[in-house]
């Protein structure tokens, strides 16, 4: 038996912030062709206030997923925080979140970086951690203030979310997992030096060697391993940096794009990095049914990519309404201006 | 360093979870905690957090002059709360609104938040701000 069965997912919650720049103020000022944001079919990105960041989002997509789980906090044995933009280089953001929701002092707890699948390592291996009894239950959190130089092209899409999940014994699972996959490379598509302010990228180069190759081996990989086909899933969810990426992804590995579709949040929100793909999961617990069946594939640049084949339980529907869903989020929306949005996310430069 | 570091760390719970206590023998909740009921006198008190309930908005003021280590949050928000469920009143910050959409009675909740930090290389200090329940206020435009 696959160490996966006996794990599942206790409780789901994600978080995005109220504020929103709508694509066509970076094309207006930065000079790009009107039509950008379409093509990337982006519409609006979301962004963090002038006092959030990667911890204060993570925090509340944790409490949302507390909320699902219904457990004591001090059940939970560990916190593994994924991101990549800590607003400590040194001090761990987990022990903040773990603090503030009164999980501490007797648990593990510590940050993760892989890109964007940091959240989704973690993941893995609180599947480890809860099969082998070594925990009862984790904390697995991805949340990213997302950088990108002001006037690249990442700048329309990377966004601020959070998405937070809480695993553990399968008797008491909203979804089970059945299998789990990873395949990663050293391949070089998008990276941040240390004390550089933001990440560059190899431009076409973060597709094809990338993301494609990647998530298409990681999913080929889980196929392959538990027999399971593309007909069997009933939705798929894969990293979204942008709303093009993974309908493409879906369409060269078979998946319709009505199994994609309701997974799809950067769209409306952008890419929020570790929550990119967890947060398209959190939209499709919010609404699965009892016995379907979910394909989740993350990405992160450097690259690697996991595939994961998740099976909804009798016990999602009695959670389902216990915190706030994804698009209740999504609708919490106040458009704001690019100097608003530059002086949120800490853009321009001031002496303090 | 401009801000006290051993402070900051001592009223975490305060901080992060508006630790509380609840006097055994009368029910109310003592905010900031103490350990005789400021309300009948009973040294029977049990930790209580704050963050568990939702809150109204009795009065607030909208502060301009901002002191040091807030200069970006200008103008402060700071609202008179009182809690649904224990009927606690509280003075904290509220966040994710604009100053014409507060009105009183309006339904907050408590976020945990970046409140101030020590210039660009000490701590960040976070707590406790309210923010309007989700779907309460409106958007901007379509």
């Amino acid at each position: 038996m696959r160490p996966e069965t006996s794990v599942g997912i206790i409780g789901w919650g994600s978080y995005i912030p109220r504020w929103r720049l709508p694509l066509s103020e970076i094309a207006k000022l930065w000079g790009f062709a009107p039509e950008t944001p379409r093509g990337l079919n982006v519409v609006e990105k979301a962004v963090a206030g002038r006092d959030e960041d990667a911890v204060t989002m993570g925090w509340e997509a944790a409490r949302n997923a507390l909320l699902r789980a219904g457990i004591d906090p001090k059940e939970i044995g560990a916190v593994w925080f994924g991101t990549e933009s800590k607003p400590y280089a040194v001090k761990p953001s987990a022990t903040i979140i773990a603090e503030a929701l009164g999980i501490t002092p007797d648990t593990m707890a510590t940050d993760l970086e892989f890109a964007c699948r940091a959240g989704s390592e973690a993941l893995r291996i609180s599947i480890g951690a809860v099969a082998s009894g070594l925990v009862k239950y984790a904390l697995v959190i991805g949340s990213d203030t997302a950088q990108a130089n002001p006037g690249d092209i990442l700048e329309f899409t990377a966004s601020s979310a959070a998405t937070a999940l809480v695993t553990g014994p399968a008797r008491e699972a909203a979804a089970v997992f059945e299998a789990s996959y990873t395949y990663v490379t050293d391949t070089p598509d998008f990276w941040r030096r240390a004390h550089q302010p933001y990440p560059l990228h190899g431009e076409g180069f973060t597709g094809e060697p990338a993301y494609f190759h990647h998530i298409v081996n990681a999913v080929k990989g889980l196929l392959e391993q538990t027999g399971l086909k593309v007909d069997d899933f009933d939705y798929a969810v894969f990293h979204q940096p942008n709303g093009k990426f993974p309908l493409a992804v879906a369409k060269r590995l078979g998946f319709p794009k009505e199994k994609v579709l309701p997974g799809l949040v950067t769209p409306y929100i952008g890419n929020s990095y570790n929550s990119s793909a967890l947060i398209g999961l959190s939209r499709i617990l919010d609404i699965a049914k009892p016995g379907q069946r979910i394909l989740l594939a993350p990405f992160g640049s450097g690259a690697g990519s996991d595939a994961y084949s998740i099976v909804v339980t009798d016990k999602i529907l009695e959670k389902q309404g216990k915190a706030p869903k994804v698009d209740d989020y999504i609708n919490r929306k106040y458009l704001i201006d690019y100097a608003t949005y530059a002086k949120f996310r800490g853009i321009i430069t001031r002496i303090r | 360093m401009r801000f006290s570091i051993p402070r900051y760390w001592r009223e975490r719970h305060s901080h992060y979870r508006l630790y509380a206590k609840k006097c055994s023998k009368c029910g109310r909740v003592n905010y900031p905690p103490s350990n005789i009921c400021r309300y009948c006198g009973s040294t029977e008190l049990e930790d209580y957090y704050l963050d568990r309930e939702k809150a109204k908005i009795i009065s607030w003021t909208i502060i301009y002059p901002a002191p040091e280590g807030f200069e970006e949050q200008r103008p402060r928000i700071i609202a008179l709360l009182e809690t649904l469920e224990t009927k606690t009143h509280i003075i904290a910050p509220l966040t994710d609104i604009l100053p014409e959409e507060i009105k009183e009675e309006l339904i907050v909740e408590p976020v945990l938040r970046r409140i101030k930090e020590d210039r660009e290389a000490g701590l960040i200090h976070y707590a406790t701000a309210y923010r309007p329940v989700i779907g309460s206020i409106g958007t901007n435009k379509q």
